[in-house]
């Protein structure tokens, strides 16, 4: 048994306290009623997932996701929430009674069917340590075995940007 | 020469990139579909004369194979003649335009780099090259209706594609998971070792769902209708027919990796193959959009190719790869017809082709074919397709799923030849006679042609399907 108070224990609570910071963001992005607040639990969750990577051993790509997503999708989003000026959505529909408790249900299958899977498995003992997850070794990975993803994905991202001009030059007009 | 290996996909890349400067000047769209056309009938010569590459590019995450090569060398083709068809792209702003043609390309590059991938993110990331180009095109249909029908049918595609994604990148994980490696060379030998694994069952299973998703298999299919009706016609007609034709090359790749003995998958395979031919047959009953009937048939259709699919034999795979090349062929013939009929690109009812074989016979005539091929009447190829499928899952001994695919076959008549019976024996009443450019008038002739060719001389085809498959067992 690891004392709470050793090295190993706190960084085991942490990593706790960063899995919770990730389910409890995603309950709030979920469920909230207003939008504002579904974004900042959609922030909250990206953080949890940035401490995820932090123990991944990619310091790298953690800062990178507190970067990205927390600093630029999100504040993306709340721009568009306000530029949209949609005050607090209503309910469009009545929802039947039988859809809260039979999602309860459907998603307790799921996560007991998804526990039990990764508690039986026998995962591979994690793989030797394959960089130290520095900005070198990315780069190096990013130019050599995944050099086709690399330049690939700069198309998509070409994509999305003429992609959005033409959808938003379409609407303005309108 | 390691150029030749790449030639198809840079040929693309290039084209591309000429359309993109296009796009920032002020061009219409007549020009951009000339280079656009020019680009597709090239790459048809270029996939062609690259048919016998073999090798691996970029750190093995690329191989080049006859499978791929052919597969390619269908997408290069089924781009054409949508191109060839789609005169005057009617349903979308000539000013936008030259982007349309831009994403069109990009998606059938996405395609092309997707059958060639041999490595889990290489292969998500050119399917997502693929689909986010097509999430595209169909929000650029001109809002004529005012009801903004195609912005919905673009936020349900993008909502399920996303969805389908995250299932296959979850499964992705299990794989790497259990495996340690991203490459199908390594995946494949580790993973045949552990068939009794529900882990990797399961992870095989998700990382398929994102290619039923492309080929619209129950139960990924929720997004087929909507977006058939949503886009415009010529964008449906791609949607509709040239991505299916990758997804399932891909699922051929990905069913390799389990074997018989992996029984859950066989099961699976069947029960989705089962629900998407009832589901998609006996909904297409009641439809009387063109558009959705035919998405509702696509449904059916895919749960016919999974049978091929369930034998995990070299020669079901072959079978699956017949049909669905066949079905390219038979569906480009439909959504020629509907392109041409459709006056200014408004979608078509059923009632619309009343009298057709009088307002332009030729059309009509492709029509009929197209109907008997997918009802699988003889000597089409929809007949010799659905008939190899059935004799191989029936070798396999999967007789009550061949049973039930029969019956299936037996519903989808009612509806394909409802839509003959329209066109041949209804009155046109005042609907206006259609014309027809003669470059249309070639295609849909070669279509029926090829139609009917396949479906006399299946032997060579099978062979070379065969040969191919060979390629990545």
């Amino acid at each position: 048994m690891v004392s709470l108070f050793s090295v190993e224990g706190l960084s085991g609570l942490l990593f706790f306290c960063f899995i919770g910071l990730t389910l409890a963001g995603a309950v709030i992005a979920t469920s909230a009623r207003s939008l504002i607040r579904s974004v900042a639990g959609l922030a909250l969750c990206f953080l949890g997932v940035a401490g995820l990577y932090y123990y991944l051993n990619s310091p790298f790509v953690a800062l990178m996701q507190i970067l990205i997503y927390v600093g630029a999708v999100c504040v993306t989003i709340i721009f568009a929430v306000m530029l949209a000026g949609s005050s607090e959505l209503k309910q469009l529909t009545q929802r039947n009674g039988l859809v809260g408790p039979l999602a309860i249900l459907a998603s307790g299958i799921l996560v007991f069917a998804l526990a039990g899977l990764a508690l039986k498995t026998e995962w591979l003992a994690a793989p030797c340590l394959v960089n130290r997850g520095t900005v070198e070794d990315l780069g190096q990975s990013l130019l050599t075995t995944y050099s086709m993803s690399f330049e690939l994905i700069s198309v998509v991202l070409l994509v999305a940007v003429i992609g959005s001009l033409v959808l938003a030059r379409q609407g303005r007009d309108k | 020469m390691k150029l030749m290996l790449f030639a198809p996909e840079l040929f693309l890349l290039l084209g591309s990139l000429v359309l993109f400067l296009l796009s920032t000047g002020k061009v219409g769209g007549k020009t951009a579909r000339a280079v656009t056309l020019t680009l597709a009938l090239g790459s048809v010569l270029v996939c062609f004369a690259c048919l016998r590459q073999e090798g691996t590019l970029f750190f093995e995450a690329y191989r080049i194979d006859f499978f791929s090569q052919l597969i390619k060398l269908v997408i290069a083709l089924g781009f054409a003649v949508v191109l060839l068809f789609s005169t005057e792209l009617k349903g979308v702003d000539d000013e936008i335009r030259p982007e349309y043609y831009l994403f069109l390309t990009l998606s059938t590059l996405g395609l092309l780099m997707l059958v060639s991938s041999v490595e889990l993110l290489t292969m998500l990331i050119a399917l997502e090259l693929s689909s986010y180009s097509l999430y595209l095109l169909v929000p650029m249909r001109d809002d004529r209706t005012g009801v903004r029908m195609q912005m919905e049918s673009a936020i349900k595609y993008i909502l399920f594609g996303v969805v389908a994604t995250g299932v296959m990148l979850f499964g992705m994980s299990y794989l790497f998971g259990l495996t340690g490696t991203t490459y199908l060379v390594d995946l494949l030998p580790r993973l045949h070792q552990m068939m009794g694994s529900p882990a990797a069952l399961i992870a095989i299973a998700m990382v398929l769902g994102g290619f039923f998703f492309k080929l619209a298999v129950f139960p990924f299919h929720s997004w087929v209708p909507d977006v058939y009706q949503g886009a415009s016609n010529e964008t449906t007609a791609f949607i509709a027919s040239v991505p299916k034709v990758a997804a399932v090359a891909m699922l051929i790749r990905l069913t390799a990796l389990a074997t018989p003995e992996g029984q859950a998958i066989v099961t699976m395979l069947i029960i989705l193959s089962v629900c998407s031919m009832f589901y998609g047959n006996l909904v297409a009953l009641v439809q009387t959009d063109m558009k959705r009937m035919l998405g509702f048939s696509g449904i059916a259709h895919a749960g016919y190719v999974l049978l091929g699919l369930v034998t995990m034999q070299e020669v079901g795979y072959a079978a699956s790869l017949y049909y669905i090349a066949g079905y390219l062929v038979m569906n480009l013939a439909a959504f020629l017809v509907i392109c041409k009929v459709s006056e200014h690109g408004e979608n078509l009812a059923v009632d619309d082709l009343s009298g057709l074989h009088k307002r332009a016979p030729l059309l009509a005539l492709t029509l009929a074919v197209s109907m008997f091929a997918m009802a699988g009447i003889p000597p089409f190829v929809g007949f010799m397709g659905k008939f190899m499928l059935l004799t191989g899952a029936y070798k396999a001994g999967h007789l009550p799923l061949v049973i039930l695919a029969a019956i299936n076959t037996a519903i989808s008549i009612y509806y394909y030849l409802s839509v003959v019976r329209v066109t041949y024996s209804a009155s046109p009443e005042d609907r206006p006679a259609v014309l027809v450019g003669g470059v249309s008038k070639m295609v849909s002739v070669a279509l029926v042609l090829v139609i009917i060719a396949m479906g006399l001389l299946p032997d060579q085809l099978l062979e070379l399907a065969t040969e191919a498959v060979r390629a990545i067992l």
